[in-house]
């Protein structure tokens, strides 16, 4: 009994050693990207162009951060806006995004009916397209809607991305169709047993889904669809203010990728703990 | 006649609509917004293109198409002296990376979902290079100091070429047949790119390891099953449907990434010479090699995929 008890994590020693080995090494090839973009935005100009580059920052200094926020406050429309226009399309497409693609996923997965295997084959072979080609097609279509200048041009499509469907699909397919039948059973109808069922046990699915979302989301900088300087996008903003011209904005140009990063950083933190949290106390597959 | 008529509208009336039939319109209903989105934004589109590909477009005033049949992939296939090659060896560098991609990413997420202390934060930690490649770093391309910096401190800081370089050179002084292991000594020369291009998939694998209920493995440990048996009985079957996904994933990741040299060379000929048919007929060729690939591949794979019920 008490041998049992001390084997908690089914492991032995050497399987620790081996884990921890494997995590360290790896972890460092993970972080170095992240190492290097935090170090550079701390670099001063003779840094960032020394060469080899250095990984670690060896005179830190806060002049990127400074050259930023001075060239934030010169652009034609208060900062904020920018900043406004993303937060908007990220949370509203994502969000839209989810409801979208769980829907079709759920009865895609948990129904038969006519055409539903055909519709999801042409979803899957859509996947695989080149999305470069279609930017002209896909500005026509947007003009005949009158939606460029729009934030629509942009959330719309985004509601649509197949990769969504794909994946909850697969996730949804485990589910047991017991759970749903049991619903039908106790009287639930369909839009009942997809919140109430469906849904709260796909969560670490729908925040799969909600990573890739924003990730795509909050980097658009969607200078296909908006000319309407208003309504541009965080990253379409701090683009141009590196492409300023000057070489003095490589530095500029390191503290915006740290800026940028850390709003999906953060998603992603907060999203996968609580993955952890509903896989404990949630019924599937038993 | 008329009584049977009837009998028969009356029969229909009364029959309570089938399951069938409920499904089916439930099915539209949820997959409708989908459905119009998909074909505005993505079908449309895609029709458009392959107009495209048969016609010779110009710009005159509007857009003018000509139809010209095969003329344009007669050009690609046949003048273009880059296309076919780039293309041939995109197919061959995918036919390294997806594997190594599967297992590398397999592993980690197993490893990943292990009992260890700041879990949350080492999992944060293998998401990082998904954050990093996407759009940020590749859409402020025009100023891309950054990125070549950061390949040369990679190179000098992760000595994995001279690793590999080393004992290559002692399997050769043996005199042994390295045929075989020259696959294992590409895919470790690569292991960065490899890491870096499996961050999804060891997301996608972590989650659908966390769906397989702990009563099960409990179950197994009672009946006396090694940790090896339980490995291969419970979580490979329990994730082969995620090994599908995850290929498939993969794959396309690999053709469509922006980097592909058939993908710069697609993007060349439309923006920098503007020639959208040919353009147009090369993203087809492209996009219909990707698909035979997956058909072929996820029939192979979907025969073996459990799936629970």
């Amino acid at each position: 009994m008490s041998k049992l008890k001390k084997r908690k994590p089914n492991r032995s020693r050497w399987g620790d050693v081996f884990v921890y080995v494997v995590l360290i090494v790896f972890g460092w090839f993970f972080m170095l990207p992240l190492l290097y973009a935090v170090n550079s935005a701390f670099k001063p100009l003779d840094e960032i162009f020394l060469f080899p580059p250095k990984l670690w920052v060896s005179k830190p200094t806060l002049d990127n951060f400074a050259d930023l926020f001075v060239l934030m406050g010169k652009t034609w429309v208060p900062f904020s806006r920018y900043i406004f226009n993303t937060v908007f399309i990220t949370v509203v497409g994502t969000l839209g995004h989810l409801l979208v693609a769980s829907m079709a996923a759920y009865v895609l997965s948990k129904y038969k009916f006519p055409g539903s295997k055909a519709f999801f084959t042409i979803v899957v072979t859509a996947l695989m397209f080149t999305p470069q080609v279609m930017a002209i097609p896909n500005y026509l279509v947007m003009t005949k809607l009158g939606w460029v200048n729009t934030y629509w041009s942009i959330i719309v499509p985004a509601f649509a991305a197949p990769i969504g469907l794909f994946l909850m699909k697969q996730f949804m397919e485990q589910l047991p169709d017991v759970l749903i039948e049991a619903a039908k059973v106790d009287g639930a109808k369909e839009v009942r047993i997809y919140f109430k069922i469906v849904m709260p046990l796909v969560k670490p699915a729908s925040l799969t889904l909600s990573i890739f979302s924003i990730l795509n989301l909050w980097n658009t900088r969607a200078s296909n669809f908006i000319y309407n300087e208003e309504l541009k996008t965080l990253p379409y903003a701090l683009s141009q203010i590196i492409t300023g011209g000057q070489i003095a904005r490589a530095g500029v140009s390191a503290a915006v990728t740290l800026f940028i990063l850390i709003v999906p950083l953060l998603f992603f933190i907060f999203a996968q703990s609580s993955i952890i949290e509903t896989m404990a106390s949630s019924g599937i597959k038993e | 006649m008329d009584k049977e008529k009837k009998q028969k509208k009356q029969r229909k009336q009364r029959k309570p609509k089938s399951m069938a039939y409920r499904n089916a319109v439930a099915g539209y209903l949820f997959t409708a917004p989908f459905i119009i989105g998909f074909l505005l934004f993505l079908l449309v589109p895609l029709m458009q293109s392959l107009r495209m590909a048969f016609s010779d477009v110009k710009f005159e005033g509007g857009i003018a198409y000509y139809f010209v049949k095969f003329a344009n992939f007669k050009y690609i296939f046949t003048v273009d002296p880059e296309f076919v090659p780039f293309m041939i060896n995109e197919l061959i560098q995918m036919a390294y990376t997806v594997p190594s991609i599967i297992i590398f990413s397999f592993f980690i997420a197993i490893v990943l979902n292990q009992e260890f202390k700041g879990r949350g934060l080492v999992r944060a930690i293998f998401f990082l290079p998904v954050i990093l490649s996407s759009g940020v770093l590749i859409g402020l391309e025009t100023n891309n100091t950054l990125m070549q910096g950061l390949k040369d401190v990679i190179a000098e800081s992760s000595n994995a070429t001279s690793i590999t370089d080393t004992v290559k050179s002692m399997f050769l002084s043996e005199g042994t047949y390295i045929g075989p292991i020259q696959y294992v000594f590409d895919a470790v020369d690569r292991v960065y790119e490899i890491a870096m291009a499996s961050g999804i998939q060891i997301i996608i694998f972590l989650s659908g390891l966390q769906t397989i209920s702990a009563s099960m493995f409990e179950a197994a440990k009672i009946e006396g099953a090694t940790a090896w048996e339980t490995f291969w009985k419970i979580t490979f079957p329990m994730v082969s449907s995620l090994i599908l996904v995850n290929v498939i994933y993969s794959i396309i990741d690999f053709f469509v990434r922006s980097d592909n040299e058939v993908m710069t060379h697609i993007k060349n000929t439309m923006t920098a010479s503007i020639e959208y048919g040919r353009s147009s007929a090369m993203a087809w060729t492209y996009f219909a090699v990707i698909a035979v690939i997956i058909t072929v591949t996820s029939a192979l794979i979907s025969k073996r995929v459990y799936y629970y019920d």
